[in-house]
């Protein structure tokens, strides 16, 4: 089954919102660690509103109402977010506070927006949205969880429009307890891998309308696979959707510049795709649990304009991109293949 | 009272984050809920803390904050009439 693509925002640590001129000019890392690039929230909510949120509630309420005025939709029917670590400045604020006051008289505002759901929940109770709504929280398949959820939702109802994406922010605290696991390059190591974070919100629909351009036509996750396995997998996931592999135009890989992990990846690129245009984008994101969301966006993007950023590519076919596989490992242990198509 | 309605001013901007007012924007016996400030019951919670974490002061009947949390007048009597000696 296909969902339509009708609107999608998209905050990142590049810019990606709000011109045309949209990842000509990459930004690199701040040492090992890229930050969103935000916009003025003024133009989202009133500034009554903005005092209590915290960042990622901030980019969550944007990222969502770029997708809806894209899509033209004031209410979705639905909001379903993805989200592996939730909202971690306010944990980290009611943590924090809970050992400077010895437990005693906590503030309840980063106890009650410390929840993974809250991101959802804010931008449906400022959309006054009383529809379904509901977060996933499964590490780095989050957002594809959410997806899928889209998925069966639409294929009973595929005249709703659901609000649908995936959030996950870095704090200070967060990036210094993660740089300790040495998974982000530092002078201790030869890895290239960048802490990232983002926010995308898509507008999807069963139902193709006259200006729509991207379906999101399957999605897939795997787990703790095998090279082997892997492979297997991702054949009968095209296979699944009703073609082979030479019937990618574009792979879109989430390698992350860890050389040990990003092999495994690189030889089911060069196994199975060997004829499609190659390209990386966590240069661009960094390495997050839903990174995936931000593939999602830039191959929609791509569909949309037909170009690929040259800054992106690592092998260019020289076909034209009319079907995209995002292929995302998330270290060694999550797989996920998120298929999208021109329609 | 003067300096303790001044203190709370600031008090109250920093707690929830107001950062849109300077104290002088708040009056002194102005309404801080709906229709003043427009704060809400999850501030009415904030308020409480910060009685606690400034003033020592715990809210004995919380069916009281209505008339306490009036404005920053009555807070401020409130403070001066249950502080702990």
């Amino acid at each position: 089954m296909a969902i339509y693509l009708k609107g999608k925002g998209n905050i990142s640590p590049q810019q990606t919102w709000g011109d045309a001129s949209l990842l000509d000019q990459p930004k690199p890392a701040a040492g090992n660690r890229l930050a969103c690039v935000e916009p003025d929230y003024t133009q989202y909510m009133d500034v009554r509103q903005l005092r209590r949120m915290s960042r990622i509630l901030k980019m969550g309420v944007a990222a969502g109402s770029m997708a809806l005025k894209e899509a033209n939709i004031t209410v979705p029917d639905g909001i379903i977010t993805g989200t592996s670590y939730g909202c971690l400045e306010d944990t980290g604020i009611f943590l924090g506070k809970m050992i400077e006051n010895k437990e005693y008289a906590l503030n309840p505002t980063p106890f009650i927006q410390s929840t993974h759901n809250t991101i959802g929940s804010q931008i449906a109770l400022l959309l006054q949205c009383q529809g379904y709504n509901q977060t996933y929280t499964q590490g780095a398949f989050s957002f594809e969880h959410a997806l899928l959820d889209a998925l069966t939702l639409l294929a009973d109802e595929p005249n709703q429009a659901l609000l649908v994406g995936a959030a996950d922010e870095i704090t200070n605290t967060s990036h210094t307890v993660q740089q300790r696991f040495g998974i982000f390059k530092d002078e201790h190591n030869t890895l290239e891998t960048v802490n990232g974070e983002g926010v995308a919100y898509f507008v999807l629909s069963g139902e193709k309308g006259p200006s729509d351009v991207v379906a999101i036509t399957a999605v897939t996750t795997l787990y703790n696979a095998d090279e082997a396995t892997l492979s297997a997998g991702i054949v009968r996931f095209l296979k699944d959707a009703g073609i082979n592999a030479s019937d990618i135009d574009l792979l879109l890989l989430g390698t992350s510049g860890n050389a040990a992990h990003d092999a495994f990846a690189e030889t089911i690129a060069t196994t199975h795709f060997a004829n499609s245009t190659q390209a990386h984008f966590k240069h661009l994101s960094g390495e997050y649990p839903t990174a995936s969301a931000f593939a999602v966006w830039l191959a929609a993007r791509i569909l949309e304009t037909k170009a690929v950023p040259q800054n992106i590519v690592v092998k260019n076919s020289g076909r034209p991109v009319k079907r995209v596989l995002v292929y995302n490992p998330y270290f060694t242990k999550y797989h996920s293949l998120i298929l999208l198509e021109a329609c | 009272m003067e300096q303790l309605m001044a203190d709370l001013k600031k008090q109250i901007i920093e707690a929830l984050n107001l950062k849109h007012l300077k104290p002088e924007d708040i009056g002194d016996d102005q309404a801080l809920f709906v229709e003043g400030l427009g704060l809400d019951s999850i501030d009415a919670l904030e308020l409480i803390v910060l009685l606690q974490q400034h003033y020592n002061i715990k809210l004995a009947n919380p069916q009281d904050g209505p008339q306490i949390f009036k404005s920053v007048r009555t807070i401020a009597e409130y403070i001066q009439a249950n502080k702990p000696s």
